[in-house]
Formats: C-alpha cells, structure tokens, sequence
C-alpha cells in the first residue's frame, strides 16, 4: 500500500505550478463508502495529493536536495467527495518559495466541480537525506512526470464501481478509543501509532513519521463520533478544516491523545477544536467546521469503531 | 511607528498563532521558554504578520538585523558567536534580560532570545521600511 498519490504530472513550471491528475479506483488502498456504499477517496488525502503535488514542483525547483513536510495549513475546504470512477485534476501554485520554506495554494476538481481547496499552505523545507535516498525520489518524480495536455479536454470516463467489492473502512484512519467524553462539550481519543502501518513505507523509508493528512483524516472522522455523542438533532457534515499546524513529528510507538472541545454551536454550524499531544507535548491544531446546508460530505460507514466507556 | 502601535495586533496574533489566550502574552514573554513556541510557530508568525501587516519579513530577517554592518564571518564562526557578533546582537537586542546571552552561543540558538517585544520592533522596522520606500519611490 503506497503513500504516494499523484498519478501523473502534466505540466509543471518550477517553483510557479504544477497539474497533475489522480484516478480514483477500485484499486486505491485508501477508500470510504458514504451512506449509500458508493465508495470515495478519503478526503483529507485529496489534501495529501494537492501537498504532494507541490511537493514534486519544490524538489525538482532544487534539485532534490530539500523537500517540505507538513506544517501550517489556513484553511482547507470540503466540497465533495471523490469517487471510484472519477479523475481527479490537481493544480498547485506555488506563492513563496526559498531554502527554508515553500508557501502554496491548491484546488481539485473533478470535470468542472471544485471538490477540495487548500489555501495558505506553509511547509518548511528539510534536508532530503534525512528521509529518503534523492536517487529513490528522482526516479519516482520520472515515473511520473509525463508531461500532456492541461487542462483536461477529454470528458472524464464514468465507471461504476463493482457493488461486490468488500472494502471496509479504514481502522488505520480513526481514533482506536475514546477515552473520555462529556456529550456535547468535549471528547479526549487516543491512537497508538505502529510501524506496521502501510504508509511508513514511503513516508518515509529513512524517517518514518505520521502523515499529517492521516492525523487530519482521524480528526474528521472523530468529529462525526463527537456529534453523535452528543446526540444533536442536527445532522452536521464536516465543511472546513482550517488554521490546521502540525509542530512536532509522530512517530512510530507513539501514543497520540487528542482533545476536542466545543468552540461555537447552533442550529447550522458546530465548530470544534482539537489538540494533539504526544506525551503532553503539542504536537497538532486544528479548527473543524460543520455545517448543516453545505454538499454532502456524509458520514463515513465506519460502523461503531470507537469503545464504549 | 512605534511599538505602542502595533503592540495590541502582535500580541493577539502571537496569542493565535500559539493556541493561548491573549491575556497570557506580554511584552517581555520569550517564545519558547514563556510561551511553548515551536520552531514552527515562528514560520507561521512571520507569515500571520505579513499578512495583517502587509509587509514583506524575509525569512532569517531577524538575524539579519542583528548582525547590522558585520559580515557573516565576523558575526559567527563555524555556527558559533564571535564576541563581535554577541555585542551586535545584545545590542540589536536590547530589549533581552542580559543573563539570557550566554558565552559561546550558537546561531541556532538565537530564536530561543526572541521576546514579544522582538516582534513589535520587526514588525514595525518593516512598515517604516515600506514607507520609505514608498516615499523613494513617490
């Protein structure tokens, strides 16, 4: 199970922009079914991809001896989901970019619909071989930089998912446990971070660290515990993930706690807010949005996942 | 532009930026050791301030005005502080508790000196900066 999203680069000018394309099939490791079990890319991913996609812009413009790990995102917005059948067109733009940081904007689309955009994202650029072999990322970057026609002209084939595929919902995707709650104001949940998780392998083989998008994606997901919990008569859809800093690297053995608190709340909207710590050490922020008259963003079918306590 | 003037904004954007109340930051607070900066906190300081001050802060700004007419060589050797280099940097500085300048300090030491107060005066060397040029250019 790779962690590497972006299926081929188009076009790319380096260190202004970059497309690229990413299928969503059957055969994607990552995938959720909605409601109605019709399966979908992960959405925090569709922001890995966009982060991946800069990513290689960044790493070519310096000639893959630095590259970005995940730091400040302002605000990434949910529009819709991705399914299996779909291409997603990735653009990544890039503001601000020096020895120390790269400062970029992204939109996915799925034909002409906006589905993810990813504003006042801030990476700090770090040595390459602290975490893989610059050899190992260039011949990745050629397998994948096959420049072609941008935008997208040919209209996006529809293919229907098979209905007997057995794909669950990720575990490696959630909170294991819940551990403590009061409905309707705070929930604190716990994940133990193992190295047999898939994603390590690419991310990365000399320094393997949680992907941020992974963290992101857990998060998300608590959010539809937390408002079942408090047993609101609402049905909340997550909207927006914003003022999102990652601090500090998880690691393998790591055992993250996460605290969500309730910061705003009425008949449209619940805002929630989450600390992760590592060892009482801040380690990611976040604000989550939820409203009730945005597209669907529907719970995933991840059936009771959490301990009752 | 003095400090006065930006003080209240940089203090609630620190606030923001570090996930704190407002009221827990004053002006003589260090980052790190008072206030549980990251490393990361200050590249999304940097670009907080920018974007409500609408001002351009070069990355390495700060060392940058601290080191003032030295060059590089005379400001540190191998990573490591000259005595030269302590003096512009107390100087530049000057708003740091002298105790906080230790003998012998590494570059990589120097964000761990940066106070509030630090923020206020970059910020406003930046707008005054940007005025100037306004006018130049006028």
């Amino acid at each position: 199970m790779r962690f590497l999203f972006v299926d081929r680069i188009l076009k790319l000018i380096p260190g202004q922009e970059v497309f690229g394309i990413k299928h969503v099939t059957e055969e994607d490791s990552y995938l959720n079914r909605d409601e109605y079990g019709k399966l979908y890319f992960v959405p925090s991913l569709i922001g890995e991809t966009l982060g991946q996609l800069a990513a290689w812009n960044v790493m070519l413009s310096n000639n893959f001896t630095l590259r970005p790990v995940a730091g400040v995102v302002a605000q990434a917005k949910l529009y819709r989901h991705a399914y299996v059948g779909e291409t997603i067109a990735l653009e990544a733009f890039i503001d601000c970019l020096d020895t120390t940081a790269v400062q970029y904007n992204g939109i996915a689309r799925v034909g002409n619909t906006i589905i993810f955009t990813v504003s006042g994202a801030l990476g700090p650029l770090l040595p390459m071989s602290e975490f893989i072999n610059a050899s190992e990322v260039r011949e990745q970057f050629a397998a994948i930089n096959r420049p072609g026609e941008w935008p997208i002209s040919n209209p996006l084939i529809d293919i229907p998912p098979s209905i007997s595929n057995p794909q669950l919902p990720n575990p490696m995707l959630h909170f294991e446990q819940v551990i403590a709650c009061q409905p309707a104001i705070t929930l604190t949940a716990a994940k133990r971070i193992t190295k047999a998780a898939p994603y390590f392998l690419d991310h990365f083989p000399k320094k393997p660290v949680l992907p941020m998008t992974i963290l992101l994606e857990c998060k998300l997901n608590l959010a539809y515990e937390f408002a079942m919990r408090a047993g609101f008569n609402r049905n909340y859809k997550v909207s927006e993930l914003r003022n999102i800093k990652m601090s500090s690297f998880i690691h393998p053995g790591d055992v993250v706690l996460c605290h969500v608190k309730v910061t705003a709340h009425n008949d449209n909207i619940l805002v929630l807010h989450y600390r992760a710590e590592v060892n009482g050490k801040r380690v990611c922020v976040l604000e989550l949005e939820m409203t009730t008259n945005n597209d669907p963003l529907s719970r995933p079918a991840a059936g009771e996942r959490y301990d009752q306590n | 532009m003095n400090i006065a003037e930006v003080e209240a904004k940089v203090k609630e954007i620190i606030a923001n930026v570090l996930v704190i109340e407002k009221e827990e930051v004053a002006l003589n607070h260090r980052l790190i050791a008072d206030l549980g900066a990251e490393s990361i906190d200050f590249l999304d300081l940097v670009f907080q301030l920018e974007k409500e001050f609408a001002i351009k802060i070069p990355r390495g700004q700060l060392e940058k005005n601290a080191r003032g007419n030295l060059s590089q060589e005379e400001f540190e050797t191998a990573g490591t502080l000259t005595t030269q280099g302590m003096q512009a940097l107390q100087q530049y500085l000057n708003e740091v508790p002298a105790q906080y300048f230790k003998a012998n300090m590494k570059v990589s030491e120097i964000p761990a000196l940066f106070t509030v107060e630090t923020f206020c005066k970059l910020v406003v060397s930046a707008l005054n900066e940007q005025k100037l040029c306004e006018e130049v250019s006028a």
